[in-house]
């Protein structure tokens, strides 16, 4: 009996202790895919080296940290998505932060989070930056600081064959669109939702997807009548659907790119000298140029410059 | 000096015995222990101010919020009615001789407990991406209903459909359990009586198989109430999904989730009292060990208490 307790005890510990090292060993970060990303190489960004004068801004905690923790809900190409590998982070907004690190002296992680839990992962402090296609507006100013790095609008695209049009946000009224939760686009659509009906039209009926595969698999299975997306996204969706899908009326809203740093962060002047620096060495134009989003470059990058 | 030598003075009659009950000091040191761990965690919770109580508070009772409460328990009710007829159906047809009729049952079974419920909830929300349109009617003959899927399968059906069927797989198998636990002496007698297999299982095995399988049809009533969640993925607006739209706003996240989580304990402490007295009505007549009502075994604290 006593042999019999004891053999089972050390099989049991023996489980335990396989259980302790596997789970210690998937270092993965908290999070709805939890899918981290070693910063390796994507799009076709050169490496650029430490620029002395933008070392000296980065706050010391950091410093001696060495790493950049940033989040990206990758489900947007080709600002952030997960490459054929199945687990790194690639995309415009990956290869400007690796480029801005590097400035900086400092290596980057990109950590794939769903969308919505990013800007509170950042007030809570898990994370130094949040590069996700985030329009920088003032309602998010009141939780995060921005420091912007690029000009969006939003636009519409629908099925190409008994798909519907639309020339603007007023068109909405009595139309079903599909949206990814928490973006610009869900609130702009539930706003002129409000407009339609206090106006006597139909309300817009607002389908919010955990991310944006889930609205466009909507979109294509007819359940919605057309995608709202950034711009640079939805011309991207078009573009990899082989003529399933098309863009729609003009883009709306354009308004800027932020990179969300938590409030006192100390990273705001930093991140601005940084990417001055690589806007004037031609590398920013650089990392746009292949994701095809060049025409979104702006000139002068601010600090918490939203616009509406 | 025995007791029975002791006489009432007064009275001549023996004197009652002294019985004093057994002191039990380790059950108030052990009662005494988690009282006091959890009066400590319950005091760490409710003065901790990240919780944000006071948000709590004012969201808890936000007619988006009880709305959602309304949506969860419409469709936890109505899916397990569906999970529970098709679970009948399919655990006795898996108890048929015919093989083919046992066959197809056990191929429905391993189908919708092998493939996971967010995938199947996502086939169904966007099943006309599959079948455009969906004809009823005849096999390989002529079709009565003719219509467009989007328009047959409306979101809740869709809802109902993912978490019904899968559900039917889970409680055929919770049912065949109850069929297998009732005598085969019971079916031997019934046939004996000249009773059709049908009218066995309806009058004599099914009603004694009701006291197996209440408890864990009760369990799966609980998680259906936690599973409706799921269908905040397809966009529909249940407990969940109406949280997230709020603090997708406002980025409230923490104290919205506690505002959900609430109320889905409010829910789930309901069931438990409904499963109580529908399992006392059926275990009438089983064990006497139940019976004692609940005061009596709370108050048997001091020591084993009378039989009644």
């Amino acid at each position: 009996m006593r042999k019999r307790f004891v053999a089972a005890l050390s099989v049991l510990c023996a489980l335990a202790v396989v259980g302790c090292g596997s789970s210690s060993s998937s270092t993965s970060s908290s999070g709805a895919s939890g899918a981290t990303s070693s910063s390796s190489s994507g799009g076709t960004a050169t490496s650029a080296s430490a620029n002395a004068s933008v070392v000296k801004l980065v706050p010391a905690s950091i410093k001696s940290k060495g790493t950049l923790t940033v989040a990206s809900d990758a489900s947007y190409p080709p600002d952030e998505f997960i490459a054929s590998d199945g687990h790194t982070v690639i995309g415009m907004d990956p290869d400007l932060m690796k480029a801005l690190g590097a400035i900086m002296g400092l290596k980057v992680k990109v950590v794939n989070q769903t969308f919505d839990s990013i800007i509170p992962g950042l007030a809570a402090g898990k994370y130094n930056v949040g590069a996700s296609s985030f329009t920088d507006t003032k309602e998010r100013e009141k939780t995060v600081d921005f420091v912007t790095y690029l000009t969006a609008g939003e636009s519409f695209f629908t099925k190409t064959s008994g798909g519907t049009t639309v020339s603007g946000l007023s068109d909405l009224c009595g139309r079903t669109v599909a949206v990814e939760k928490g973006t610009t686009e869900e609130t702009d659509a539930n706003t002129q939702s409000g407009k339609c009906t206090k106006a006597g039209k139909a309300k817009v009926t607002v389908l919010s997807f955990p991310d944006q595969n889930g609205a466009n698999l909507a979109l294509s299975s007819g359940r919605a009548q057309l995608g709202f997306a950034d711009s640079p996204v939805a011309e991207y969706q078009v573009k990899k659907s082989n003529g399933t899908f098309k863009i729609v009326g003009p883009s709306i809203a354009n308004a800027p790119y932020g990179l969300a740093v938590a409030k006192d962060s100390g990273l705001t002047t930093p991140l601005l000298s940084a990417l001055q620096v690589l806007m004037k060495n031609g590398q920013y134009k650089a990392i746009l140029t292949p994701w095809g989003i060049e025409a979104g470059a702006i000139a002068n990058p601010k600090i918490n410059g939203a616009i509406s | 000096m025995s007791t029975s030598e002791l006489t009432d003075q007064r009275t001549g009659r023996p004197e009652e015995i002294k019985a004093v009950p057994v002191r039990r000091p380790g059950r108030w040191i052990a009662a005494f222990i988690v009282l006091v761990i959890a009066a400590s965690i319950i005091r760490s919770v409710v003065t901790n101010k990240r919780f944000e109580w006071h948000v709590v508070g004012q969201y808890l009772f936000d007619s988006r919020i009880l709305h959602g409460v309304l949506v969860t328990l419409e469709l936890t009710v109505l899916s397990m009615i569906i999970g529970i007829v098709l679970g009948v159906i399919l655990a006795v047809m898996r108890q048929s001789p015919n093989p083919i009729v046992s066959g197809g049952s056990w191929v429905y079974i391993w189908f919708f407990r092998g493939t996971p419920l967010l995938v199947q909830l996502l086939f169904w929300y966007n099943i006309a991406a599959l079948f455009p349109s969906i004809d009823l009617g005849i096999p390989f003959g002529p079709s009565f209903i003719h219509a467009h899927a989007n328009t047959l399968i409306t979101p809740l059906a869709a809802a109902l459909l993912g978490l019904g069927l899968n559900e039917g797989a889970y409680m055929a198998e919770i049912v065949r359990a109850g069929i297998i636990s009732v005598d085969e002496g019971q079916t031997e007698a019934a046939q004996s009586l000249g009773m059709t297999r049908l009218m066995t299982m309806r009058l004599i095995v099914l009603p004694q198989a009701m006291r197996v399988i209440l408890p864990p049809t009760g369990n799966e009533t609980i998680s259906m109430l936690k599973n409706t969640s799921l269908v905040s993925v397809i966009a529909y607006t249940e407990l969940l999904y109406s949280a997230q739209q709020i603090y997708d706003v406002n980025y409230q996240t923490i104290p919205l989730l506690i505002v959900a989580s609430i109320w889905y304990l409010v829910m789930t402490s309901i069931a438990y009292v409904g499963q109580y007295f529908i399992e006392r009505r059926f275990g009438r007549g089983f064990t006497r060990a139940q019976q004692g009502s609940m005061r009596a075994r709370w108050l048997s604290f001091r020591g084993p208490e009378k039989v009644t």
